[in-house]
């Protein structure tokens, strides 16, 4: 099951990245087409979040996570560094969860 | 160059702590290649999502390539298939602002692309096998908190890549959207569904 997964993602990923390289389109995208195109990743990436924030255990959260997703956005937007961010949240979490 | 190996180092740590094999994280920086995917993917397996869905969220994170590969189209037309179809398989969001950066600049040479490229490709791989070892060496990771290492990860990607005021509230949508549908129990096609609805917002806002 994983590896099915993981091949067929490779394919996936590679079909992306090939297509432009292998074919040549005519014309171009509509404009609207490409502001969707350029705003999925951030929109898959922060739909990942949220059940981990909202519901860590597929239940509601005790506000743990929550309160330490709050801290690790005021971290990478202050610091503009990512390993903060993930430093800040873990070590945040590890303490709110004790409460 | 230092981003890639501590991204790398830090995907091998949380796939293994996530519970997936070596084998199988080596094979997810090997094939797929694609840090932001295989963050996504680590995290769907751990809620047990089926291929079919894995597959789906990497296809729709990825389609921004089309985007960077078209870009690039007309600097390698002079190379024959098999080279331009080898050098797509290292195009990622790094080696594209590199080769953008140096086309602009008046930048002919495709050896620059190639070697920049293979080089991230070997550092990443490098990393991931540095973090598997890592991961495998500390303990329960919930008891400190190293399950929360991937969801800071993405919470980290997002506010980096946040450009306009509308990325906010895409961001903000597909979290709540995602949220919302996994405590209504549809946790399987949570991320797919918010993540491809929330974009429409940028297709009716106009910067």
């Amino acid at each position: 099951m994983i590896w099915i997964a993981i091949l067929g993602s490779a394919v996936a990923t590679y079909l992306t990245r090939s297509l432009p390289f292998a074919v040549t389109f005519g014309g171009r995208l509509p404009p609207a087409a490409t502001r969707y195109l350029e705003a999925l990743p951030v929109a898959i990436i922060a739909a990942l979040v949220g059940p981990a924030v909202v519901a860590p255990a597929g239940t509601l959260t005790h506000g743990a996570e929550p309160l330490a997703a709050g801290l690790v956005i005021a971290t990478v937007a202050w610091r503009r560094s990512l390993l903060a961010g993930v430093i800040v949240g873990v070590v945040a979490v590890a303490l709110l969860r004790l409460i | 160059m230092g981003t890639v190996l501590l991204v790398g180092t830090t995907f091998g740590v949380v796939a293994r702590q996530s519970g997936l094999q070596p084998l199988e994280i080596v094979a997810l920086s090997l094939l797929v290649f694609a840090g932001a995917s295989q963050f996504a993917m680590v995290q769907l397996f751990s809620q047990a999502a089926p291929a079919p869905i894995v597959i789906v969220s990497v296809l729709f994170i990825n389609l921004r390539h089309l985007l960077m590969a078209t870009s690039l189209r007309p600097h390698l037309g002079r190379l024959p298939l098999a080279q331009r179809l080898f050098a797509a398989f290292f195009l990622t969001d790094e080696s594209f602002a590199m080769a953008t950066g140096h086309f602009r600049r008046g930048g002919r040479s495709l050896a620059y692309y190639f070697t920049f490229a293979i080089a991230l490709f070997v550092l990443w791989n490098l990393a991931t096998v540095i973090g598997i070892v890592v991961g495998g060496a500390i303990g329960d990771p919930r008891r400190f908190g190293v399950d929360f290492a991937i969801t800071a990860t993405f919470i980290g990607i997002v506010v980096l890549a946040i450009r306009h005021r509308a990325d906010v509230v895409i961001a903000v949508v597909a979290a709540l959207v995602a949220g919302a549908l996994a405590l209504a129990g549809a946790s399987t096609i949570a991320v797919i569904t918010a993540g491809a609805v929330a974009p429409l917002i940028a297709v009716f806002v106009r910067r």
